[in-house]
């Protein structure tokens, strides 16, 4: 049983590694939800310039690889005199790629708000921008809720790709290990369940979520 | 123009590692999500860890797994086939949660007609059922055709000379390393585009189908 | 009735038409509604009554024609900007077949809301008028619970209140009872009534026969893209001057 042994020596170095990742995938998230919402809502807008502009960086960035567009940051733009840190290139990548996917996500939710309420609003003299923030916005992203954690543990994973630019993130420091001891297959196992050890509650959470959204909305009509 | 050389040079291998893994997927999700329904609750427990861990682990993660770590005596998978089968592997366990979806979609009457009529189980599933979830799975199947695209470039961390593969060295080598990348991600969405348009195209039939 | 005939209309509908695309929904609808009238408006299914008292608060444009409420006349398709509508649609309270609560404000909010944010007034003043309306609906006690916590019957009192909480001149109601099981339909028409005869301006698209009947000053029927016949509601229910009108009260009233 030399594994566990093993397992107990590297345990620390990947748990500092999996806290990278988490703090990694937070940071996108934190940068990419309103960016991703202001995207939501521009999409709809009433000036085809703004819209057309805001489906176009959606398509885009939607459209490459997370992996290109996590390369792009940190290969690429140093060719323009930007040059990043890899843990900046990485989350700024990351938080890109999360605007776009969750603006597509919210477009959904504020979209899934009854019209009628709209129609109340109208009819009450409520603003267009009053009733985005008092009664589209709440309700889009409640009804948002579940897509976007499991958009989330979708980011989380995709912190990995930040081995390709030298993060030491959790699947970097597997990597660093098994290079030194050979023993790729046990670490990057222990990895992969440090990575399982989060996602999978994760997965679980989000379908409670979502019946208990869906038993929410039935209530309501 | 050199630079669009070298990203072109990548399309064949990202079109086979995506064309192969996908055709793993697409078959082998079939006894993964019979497994998943099973009555029998040790295999459906079994069934349901594997896809988790599947879906729960980064693709990368796996691709590492199956090309470092794996070896039985001399031998050791080569980059493609490490990339082929851990995307395969994956596909599966989405493809098994797209069927499941699909399934669970065809009304239960449907089931029970299949019954009432002393159809077995089987007969109702491959003949009845297994169709009709089929056709409602096929839009979310192609939207992940075209993510599987995209999440092939993982195939280059291993050494695959896929279109990152070839871009990563080309940016590093020359000068101008954003076009490069700009250039790779306009064939990525060029790529998509088409399945893109077929996914919408397909999801606007069966919409009208159903709402018949 | 005579004063009231004479005073400047609440509401004047002049040559009022509605197309969709190639289709005609209604043409050259003149209507007026007098201070605190009470016009009920009946027609067959699709005859056009939601459209046109969409048309009346500009939750539809109309494709031509123009409209006056309360003192303040839009005409259509010449630029019709939003601050006119905004102002015109202020005088009108309005509410619908599925009552439109937000569901994610509780009760109070549900009317203070457009209070707060539309007419200024301070959460306190907002809300003391709320109850106070809420009171008046009979749902004072509901005050703080989720619409989702109500019965359809309450919910649409919830909504009465809240069009009220603006002030409204004229309250427009599009089949307010249709939704709802008839004994729960008769609590929100006994606030109708009420507010009827405390003189609001009503105009109420319904499918109750007796309502239209006993409560409204003026009926309209709608058939065929026109209003066919507008007057008396004891009249025209019991001597309609058009077959379409018999044709229509016998599938309804079943004789
Ligand atoms: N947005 C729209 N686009 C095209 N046609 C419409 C639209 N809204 C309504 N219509 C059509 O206009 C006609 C009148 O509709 P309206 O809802 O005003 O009828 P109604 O008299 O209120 O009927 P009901 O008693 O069923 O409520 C209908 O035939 C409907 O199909
Ligand atoms: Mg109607």
């Amino acid at each position: 049983m030399s594994f566990i042994t093993d397992w107990l020596d590297w345990f620390p170095t990947l748990f500092d590694g999996l806290l990278l990742s988490l703090q990694i995938t937070g940071l996108s998230l934190l940068l990419g939800l309103p960016v991703g919402l202001l995207l939501a809502v521009f999409a709809s807008s009433r000036n085809a310039l703004v819209r057309g502009i805001c489906v176009g960086v959606v398509e885009i960035s939607r459209g490459a690889p997370a992996l290109v567009v996590l390369q792009l940051f940190y290969f690429g733009l140093p060719s323009t005199g930007i040059t990043l840190s890899s843990f900046t290139a990485g989350f700024a990548a990351l938080a890109l790629t999360t605007a776009a996917f969750t603006s597509e996500i919210l477009r959904a939710g504020l979209q899934a708000v009854p019209a009628g309420e709209i129609e109340a609003c109208q009819t009450l003299g409520v603003s267009r921008l009053d009733t985005l923030r008092f009664v589209v916005i709440p309700q889009g992203l409640r009804i948002a809720l579940p897509a976007l954690m499991g958009f989330a543990i979708l980011i989380f994973q995709a912190t990995s790709l930040c081995f390709t630019i030298a993060v030491p993130e959790l699947l970097s420091q597997a990597y660093s290990i098994g290079s030194s001891t050979f023993k790729y297959f046990s670490v990057l196992a222990l990895a992969g369940l440090l990575y399982a050890a989060v996602t999978i509650p994760a997965t679980w959470l989000v379908g409670v979520t979502e019946k208990r959204m869906s038993r929410h909305l039935t209530l309501a009509h | 123009m050199e630079a669009l050389e070298a990203v072109l040079l990548g399309v064949p291998l990202t079109l086979l590692v995506t064309g192969a893994s996908l055709s793993i997927g697409v078959v082998l999700g079939v006894p993964l999500v019979m497994g998943l329904r099973s009555r029998n609750m040790p295999i459906r427990s079994a069934c349901r860890y594997t896809v988790n861990l599947l879906r729960g682990i980064p693709a990368i993660v796996w691709l590492f797994i199956i090309y470092f770590g794996v070896s039985i005596g001399a031998f050791q998978f080569d980059a493609i086939s490490a990339a082929i089968i851990g995307l395969g592997l994956i596909s599966a366990a989405y493809m098994a949660e797209i069927y499941r979806g699909g399934i669970s979609a065809v009304h239960a009457g449907q089931w029970e007609a299949g019954h009432a009529l002393g159809v077995s189980d089987w007969t109702t599933f491959s003949r009845i059922v297994g169709p009709q979830a089929l056709r409602v799975s096929i839009p979310s199947m192609t939207s992940y055709a075209i993510s599987l695209i995209k999440d092939s470039s993982i195939a280059s961390t291993i050494g695959v000379t896929e279109i990152v593969f070839f871009t990563t060295q080309d940016a590093r080598s020359g000068g101008g390393g954003l076009t490069v990348y700009l250039l790779a991600a306009a064939v990525y969405v060029a790529m998509c585009i088409p399945l893109g348009l077929l996914s919408r195209k397909l999801d606007s039939s069966l919409r009208k189908k159903v709402s018949r | 009735m005579d004063a009231s005939q004479r005073a400047q209309p609440m509401v004047s509908l002049r040559g009022v038409s509605k197309n969709y695309g190639e289709r005609t929904i209604f043409s050259d609808v003149n209507l007026d509604v007098s201070p605190g009238e009470v016009m009920a408006v009946i027609g067959p299914s699709g005859a056009g009554k939601s459209t046109l008292l969409r048309c009346i608060n500009f939750l539809e444009e109309p494709t031509s024609g123009q409209i006056t409420l309360g003192g303040r006349t839009i005409r259509a398709g010449e630029g019709v900007s939003g601050r006119d509508v905004q102002a015109l649609r202020r005088k009108a309270g309005m509410v619908f077949q599925h009552f439109n609560l937000f569901p994610h404000m509780s009760v109070l909010d549900n009317v203070s809301f457009a209070q707060m944010r539309v007419l200024k007034r301070s959460r306190e003043d907002a809300n003391k008028r709320s109850l106070a309306l809420l009171d008046r609906v009979g749902l004072a006690d509901f005050a703080g619970s989720y619409p989702a916590r109500c019965s359809g019957g309450q919910q649409q009192r919830i909504a009465i209140a809240r069009a009220l909480a603006m002030d409204p001149e004229v309250m427009l109601f599009d089949e307010p009872t249709s939704a709802l099981d008839p004994e729960v339909g008769l609590e929100v028409l006994a606030v109708m009534k009420e507010l009827a005869s405390d003189g609001m301006t009503m105009i109420i698209v319904t499918h109750e026969m007796g309502f239209a009947r006993d409560v409204s000053d003026t009926l309209v029927v709608m058939a065929d893209g026109k209003i066919i016949e507008h007057g008396d509601p004891r009249q025209i229910l019991s001597e309609p001057n058009h077959d379409r009108t018999r044709l229509f009260l016998r599938a309804v009233l079943g004789r």
